[in-house]
């Protein structure tokens, strides 16, 4: 093997997100009033502009028109508020994307509560998510469902598979559980109170890793063969200074045991931005079915 | 040592004196009798049984009970309509649809229809997806039950390996977010689950909510382990008659179980209870009243 060839227990986001873009572009060539995508950032800083810009391009790529809004740090919670209403009641906005993190002031679950659930592109609605525990998987949080791509890229059926998700968060964990539940797999959720973490992750076909802890996971905790998706991503100081980011799985040892190991950068990341402009899709067919547009 | 058995009547009882005594205070302090409103769509026999029951309990712990009693045959609009008066209404501050609803009726648009602050059932999609990301919502009462007896019985409930067998919206999935709220690490286990036995045999705290008669038998409980038994089944016996069973087969599970709740006289009991509690904690909400969570610990 040359060094740069790629391992082929790596599994890669990039064929994943290309393959839901091309899809996505095939809708978008023939769908008829498909309104903007609106980010708004509140008191941005470089992270999310990045973030920002990374969105942006995707979808220019993909022909959705994408609305960057930056709005002043001394905005009110009510402003906010009534500036989504308008969006809601705007034909020409199809769906609203709150950027994280916003300022100290403003509560992040009451402005993703005042998107209308057929606006909801980032899944992150309380009807949305209602919606997923209840299994009409429809407008789906970006990083789990990106996630579930990527177990389904392995091949894996996932009815009866047996399935540990680290971390319990409100916008990874516990929307991936509840989705992994939905397509048959027994799904145990672990966090920082659980006894023993690798005592039900060697179990566990496949596993899952949220919870934002560089190196948590290492070979010791996987079943010979399983898949391990890496949601993590943190950022570390290498031995001479530089930063790097690392996931939360020790991936190079991981790989050694692992049947497929998502790696960090390169993994669940690419598909997150896939998988929301695939809301788009849905965010539009859905609102034509309720006879909007 | 035999299991201990977790009485449900008994603990049903004490949670409706404590909704009493809040229900009072309530009274005397702000002035305000929480109401509860519960429609009932047709005649289904069992259905009358519930609604009767639960008015006469809502009456007995001091609070308001509206009975809306349509004819099977009652157009949606009708029944929405209705709905929408009883959220306007101040005075109402739980709604109940009775379910199942007759065929040509929609349950989920009658559901979601319910303002969420009012949803005592806890099945507005709002509700369920605040409960499914650990905010504060409207909780399903069978689960809410399960839980209260839980947390009497082991005090905190963290950390302990919680397998939840059955996935239903009613019980299964709220009940398993309701333990992760907890913090248990919580299984979901169901019909597609390849090694049930062994999937039960980790838990520290079975809950058995499929439906299925006596499915869980006493040699996958790990020895010491809290058995919840959620179904209520009747079965024939070999002498012709009919009895209540649950989904665990309670004789030989309550001889291995640290703690068991029998069937009936478990789980049963406080279903009730917890639709009361909700509507005294929606009537608390919706008057900015001091969180009355509490009132019940």
């Amino acid at each position: 093997m040359t060094a740069n060839a790629p391992d082929h227990r790596h599994l890669l986001g990039g064929p994943v997100k290309q393959r839901i873009l091309d899809e996505v572009r095939a809708y978008v060539k023939t769908a008829t009033r498909m309104g903007r995508l609106v980010s708004i950032a509140i008191d941005g800083t470089t992270e999310v502009g990045v973030y920002i810009r990374n969105q942006a391009r995707v979808a220019a790529d993909i022909g959705i028109d994408f609305d960057q809004q930056f709005w002043d740090s001394g905005i009110t919670q009510d402003t906010c508020k009534a500036r989504i209403q308008e969006m809601n009641d705007d034909p020409d906005v199809l769906g609203v994307i709150i950027q994280r993190p916003l300022p100290p002031h403003i509560n992040i679950r009451s402005l993703q509560s005042a998107i209308h659930p057929l606006k909801d592109v980032e899944g992150m609605n309380p009807a949305s998510i209602g919606n997923i525990v209840y299994s009409d998987i429809a407008l789906v949080p970006c990083t789990a469902a990106a996630s579930i791509e990527l177990i389904k890229a392995t091949g894996l059926n996932l009815k009866g598979l047996e399935v540990v998700m680290i971390g319990h968060s409100e916008i990874v964990g516990r929307p991936a559980a509840m989705m992994l539940m939905a397509e048959g797999a027994t799904v145990t959720v672990c966090h920082h109170m659980t006894r023993s973490v690798a005592m039900h992750s060697r179990r566990a076909d496949v596993v899952l890793v949220a919870v934002g802890s560089p190196h948590l996971v290492g070979p010791d905790m996987i079943k010979p063969g399983a898949a391990v998706i890496d949601i993590g991503i943190n950022q570390i100081k290498n031995a001479d200074g530089t930063a790097k980011i690392v996931g939360d799985v020790d991936t190079d040892a991981v790989t050694e045991v692992a049947g497929w190991v998502t790696p960090v950068p390169g993994g669940v990341g690419p598909v997150t931005v896939a998988i929301l402009m695939r809301n788009a899709v849905v965010a539009h067919q859905r609102q034509r079915q309720s006879g909007w547009l | 040592m035999p299991a201990h058995i977790i009485d449900g009547k008994a603990f049903a009882a004490n949670v409706r004196a404590k909704i009493t005594k809040k229900v009072a205070d309530l009274k005397t302090s702000h002035g305000i009798t929480p109401g509860l409103a519960v429609v009932l769509v047709g005649a289904d026999p069992a259905s009358q049984v519930y609604v009767r029951s639960k008015g006469k309990q809502t009456v007995e712990v001091g609070m308001n009970s509206y009975e809306h009693k349509l004819d099977a045959d009652t157009p949606e609009d009708v029944l929405l309509a209705l709905i929408d008066t009883l959220n306007a209404d101040t005075s109402v501050h739980g709604i109940l649809v009775q379910l199942p609803l007759p065929a040509h009726l929609d349950e989920t648009l009658v559901i979601n229809r319910i303002a969420p602050e009012k949803d005592v059932d806890g099945f507005h999609i709002a509700n369920v997806g605040l409960l499914g990301t650990g905010q504060k919502s409207m909780v399903p009462c069978t689960p809410l039950g399960c839980l209260l007896m839980l947390r009497d019985y082991h005090g905190s409930l963290s950390g302990k390996n919680a397998v939840v067998v059955g996935r239903s919206n009613i019980v299964g999935k709220p009940m398993a977010q309701l333990l992760l709220n907890d913090s248990c690490t919580v299984t979901i286990a169901h019909s597609r689950t390849k090694d049930l036995a062994e999937v039960v045999g980790r838990a520290d705290i079975v809950v058995a909510a499929v439906g299925r008669p006596e499915m869980v038998p006493g040699d996958w409980i790990k020895p010491g382990a809290t058995v919840i038994d959620v179904g209520i089944n009747r079965i024939e016996t070999e002498d012709g008659k009919t009895k209540l069973v649950g989904d665990v087969h309670y004789d030989s599970c309550a001889a291995v179980a640290g703690a068991i709740t029998p069937v009936p006289g478990g789980v049963g009991p406080m279903t009730i209870a917890c639709l009361l509690a909700n509507t005294v904690t929606a009537c608390c909400r919706i008057n900015n009243l001091a969180e009355a969570e509490d009132f019940l610990s």
